[in-house]
C-alpha cells in the first residue's frame, strides 16, 4: 500500500515539476500538461505509442525487478536487451519461437558472465553489468558493419529479420508477451519456492544462507532469469518494431527498466502500470516537441525525477522506522 | 546549488522551443507549407543535427513554412513522428539518416500526400525519397589540383570510419588524380574513428613519410591532427564539408564543401512548387550544395594553369559532360 502511494506520487511530481517548469519558462502549464496527456492517450496513434512504448519498458522492468528482488544490482539491461535483439535477429530464419528462445538464451548468458564474474572473483556486477553494456553496444556495431550488414552493404544495419511477430490492430505480439511474462515473475516471486528463496536472498543473504538456501546459486538463477527477460525484451523490439539491427538499436531501455522497477516498487505487476505511466510520458514528451518545440528529452529528466523522489522516499521511510538488527 | 542547476536544466529544455514562436510573415503563396524534422539525437550536438534543425530553420525563415521538430531515438519514434505529421496534414516530413527509410515507406503508404525524405538512404516509393549528397563532385576536383600540384606524384587519403559515403569520396579523389596522370599514387588510411585527433595526425606523418605531399581527409573532428601534422611537415592539404581555410590557413589549399540545410531548403522548394519527381534525390553543384572553395590566401601560390583547369572542370561537371565515378 505504502509502495502504491509512493509510486503515485512520484509520477504526480514528475508532472508537477514539469508544469513548474514550463510555467518557469513562459509556458502555460496547463497547456504543456494538456499536449502531454493528449500526445499520450488522445488519440488511437498516440494509444497505439504509448502501448508500443510500453512493451520494452515493461519487460527491462520486470528483468531489473527480478534482479534486484534477489539483492543483485543488474544495471545490464541494456547490454543484455541488444545481445538478445542480435540472437532474435539470428535466430529468425527458423521462426519467431526459435527468435524468442534464443533471445532469452543470449540475454541469460550475457547477465551470467556477470554472475560468473562475481562468484568467482567478487567482482561487483553494478560495475560488469555496465561494463558488459557497453561491450555489448560494440558487438553491435561490429556485426552491423561486419557479418550482419545488408546485403546491399550500402548502410550499417543487417537485413529485415527472416520472421515478425503477428500484429493485431498493429500492436504487435510482445505486448502479450510481456504482460504473460509480468504474470509468470508475479507467480515465481510470490507463489513459488524459487521465489521465496529468491526474496529471502535478497532481503537478507546470511539469514537466507543460515535458512539453508545456496545463496550463490540462488543469485546466479535470479541473474540467468533477469538477462533472459532483457533478451527477449530485445528479441520483441526486433521482431515486432524495428525488424533490422543497426547501432543505435538501444536507446536507453535497458537503464529506463530501473526507472520503471522502482516506481512499480519492484512488484511484477505494478510494472505493467509503471511502465504504460513512462510509455505514454515518451509518448507524450514526443507530441509536445512537435506542437510547441519543448525538447523531448524532458522525458528521461521525468524519469529522473521519480527515481529520485522513490529513493527519497524509500530512505525517508526506513530512517523512521530503526533498523530491527 | 545542485537543486538550482536542475531546475535551470529543465527550464532550459522546456525553453528551447520558446525562440522559434514567432514565425516570420508568410511571403509565399498560401496555405502555408508544413514542414516537419524527426533528428536521431540532440539538435546541439553542433554536427549531424544541427545541420537539419539549421535546414529546418531556414525553410522556416526563407519560405515562411510551419515547421515542427521532433528528437526520435528509437524505431517506435520514427514511425509514430512520421504519421503524426502525416496525419496533421504536413507536406513534407524528413528523417535525417538512413535508419528512417523503413518508417518513411510505411508512413509514406498511409499519407500519400505527404512526401517523406531521409537523408541518405536507398528506399524509393511514390511519395517517399532519400536525398544523397555529391560530395564526390568536389573532391574530384581535389584530386586534380593534388596531381597537377604534387611534387611527389603521391597524395594520401584519410578516413574515420569506413563507411560506403566516406569510400566514394576517396574513390572521386583518386579519379581526379589519376584523370590528371593515369600513375598517380593515392595512398588510403582508416583510423578507425571520427574523434581521435592523435590517431588521424599519426596517420597523416606516416603518410608523410612514404612520401606523400597532398592529404584530403574524411575524419570529421578528428581532422585537426591531419592539419596540426601537415603545418608541421609543411604539406598541403584540403577541408572537407566546411571551408575549413580559418582551422590551418598555411596549408589547406582548398575545401570540399557541403551546405546540408540548403538541401533542406531545396527540398522543400521542389514540394512547394510540386515539382518534386521520387527518386534518389542527387544534390551537388547543380543545386549549389556542394562546393569547392579556395583558401584565397594560398589560391595565389597553385599554377594559374591548374586553377584554369579546375574551372573548366567544374563547368564540365555541372554541364554533365565529365561523369564523377561514386563508390556506390
Amino acid at each position: 500500500m505504502t509502495r502504491l502511494l509512493i509510486g503515485i506520487g512520484a509520477a504526480a511530481l514528475a508532472i508537477a515539476v514539469l508544469a513548474m517548469a514550463a510555467a518557469l519558462a513562459g509556458h502555460s502549464p496547463a497547456d504543456v500538461v494538456g499536449v502531454l496527456f493528449d500526445g499520450a492517450l488522445g488519440s488511437p496513434l498516440a494509444i497505439r505509442g504509448t502501448i508500443l512504448k510500453s512493451i520494452p519498458l515493461l519487460l527491462t522492468g520486470l528483468c531489473v525487478v527480478i534482479a534486484f528482488r534477489a539483492g543483485v544490482w543488474n544495471i545490464g539491461a541494456e547490454g543484455q536487451f541488444i545481445v538478445g535483439a542480435i540472437a532474435a535477429w539470428m535466430g529468425s530464419p527458423y521462426g519467431t519461437i526459435a527468435s524468442m528462445l534464443a533471445a532469452a538464451v543470449a540475454g541469460a548468458v550475457w547477465s551470467s558472465i556477470a554472475t560468473a564474474m562475481r562468484l568467482w572473483r567478487n567482482a561487483p556486477e553494478v560495475l560488469t553489468t555496465i561494463l558488459l553494456n557497453f561491450i555489448a553496444v560494440h558487438i553491435l556495431g561490429w556485426v552491423v558493419n561486419g557479418p550482419l550488414r545488408e546485403t546491399s552493404a550500402r548502410y550499417p544495419q543487417s537485413d529485415p529479420a527472416a520472421s515478425a511477430l503477428p500484429q493485431l490492430a498493429e500492436i504487435h505480439a510482445g505486448s502479450l508477451i510481456s504482460i504473460a511474462t509480468a504474470i509468470a515473475a508475479w507467480w515465481l516471486l510470490y507463489r513459488t519456492t524459487e521465489g521465496l528463496r529468491l526474496r529471502a536472498t535478497g532481503l537478507n543473504p546470511s539469514a537466507a544462507r543460515h535458512a539453508g538456501i545456496n545463496v550463490p546459486a540462488q543469485i546466479a538463477r535470479a541473474m540467468a532469469i533477469s538477462g533472459a527477460i532483457a533478451g527477449v525484451a530485445g528479441g520483441v523490439e526486433l521482431l515486432g518494431v524495428t525488424h533490422r539491427l543497426f547501432e543505435r538499436l538501444a536507446v536507453g531501455y535497458g537503464y529506463s527498466g530501473i526507472a520503471v522497477a522502482l516506481l512499480a516498487g519492484l512488484h511484477p505487476l505494478g510494472s505493467i502500470a509503471s511502465a504504460l505511466f513512462f510509455g505514454a510520458f515518451v509518448t507524450g514528451a514526443g507530441e509536445l516537441q512537435r506542437t510547441s518545440g519543448i525538447s523531448a528529452a524532458i522525458a528521461t529528466f521525468g524519469q529522473a525525477v521519480v527515481i529520485l523522489a522513490v529513493v527519497a522516499a524509500g530512505a525517508l521511510l526506513t530512517s523512521r522506522k530503526p533498523a530491527d538488527a | 546549488m545542485r537543486h538550482a542547476a536542475a531546475v535551470l536544466t529543465l527550464v532550459s529544455l522546456v525553453a528551447c522551443g520558446r525562440d522559434e514562436a514567432p514565425a516570420p510573415p508568410s511571403s509565399t503563396s498560401s496555405p502555408t507549407l508544413k514542414v516537419g524534422l524527426l533528428t536521431p539525437g540532440s539538435i546541439n550536438d553542433g554536427g549531424w543535427n544541427a545541420i537539419a534543425w539549421e535546414g529546418l530553420q531556414r525553410i522556416r525563415n526563407e519560405m515562411g513554412a510551419e515547421v515542427a521538430h521532433q528528437e526520435a531515438k528509437t524505431p517506435a519514434e520514427f514511425d509514430e513522428g512520421f504519421r503524426s505529421f502525416g496525419a496533421r496534414g504536413f507536406d513534407l516530413a524528413f528523417g535525417h539518416g538512413f535508419e528512417f527509410q523503413d518508417a518513411a515507406l510505411a508512413a509514406g503508404k498511409l499519407y500519400p500526400k505527404t512526401v517523406f525524405i531521409t537523408t541518405s538512404g536507398t528506399s524509393v516509393a511514390p511519395n517517399v525519397s532519400p536525398m544523397v549528397f555529391e560530395l564526390e563532385k568536389a573532391t574530384y576536383l581535389c584530386g586534380i589540383i593534388a596531381a597537377r600540384e604534387s611534387k611527389t606524384g603521391k597524395a594520401g587519403v584519410i578516413g574515420g570510419i569506413r563507411l560506403p559515403s566516406i569510400e566514394s569520396t576517396f574513390t572521386a579523389f583518386k579519379a581526379g588524380a589519376q584523370s590528371v596522370d593515369p600513375k598517380f599514387d593515392v595512398r588510403e588510411v582508416f583510423t578507425g574513428n571520427f574523434d581521435d585527433v592523435g590517431a588521424a595526425k599519426l596517420a597523416t606523418l606516416s603518410l608523410a613519410n612514404a612520401g606523400a605531399d597532398f592529404i584530403f581527409h574524411q575524419a570529421n573532428e578528428a581532422g585537426r591532427g591531419v592539419f596540426q601534422a601537415c603545418s608541421e611537415r609543411k604539406i598541403r592539404c584540403f577541408g572537407s564539408n566546411k571551408d575549413q581555410s580559418g582551422l590551418a590557413p598555411d596549408v589547406i589549399v582548398a575545401s570540399a564543401v557541403l551546405d546540408v540545410p540548403r538541401a533542406f531548403v531545396h527540398m522543400a522548394n521542389l514540394v512547394r512548387t510540386k515539382t518534386f519527381e521520387p527518386g534518389v534525390q542527387y544534390l551537388g553543384m547543380q543545386e549549389g550544395i556542394v562546393a569547392l572553395v579556395w583558401n584565397e590566401r594560398l589560391k595565389p601560390t597553385v599554377s594559374p594553369e591548374t586553377v584554369a583547369e579546375v574551372e573548366r572542370v567544374e563547368k564540365a561537371i555541372r554541364a554533365g559532360t565529365i561523369a564523377v565515378p561514386r563508390g556506390f
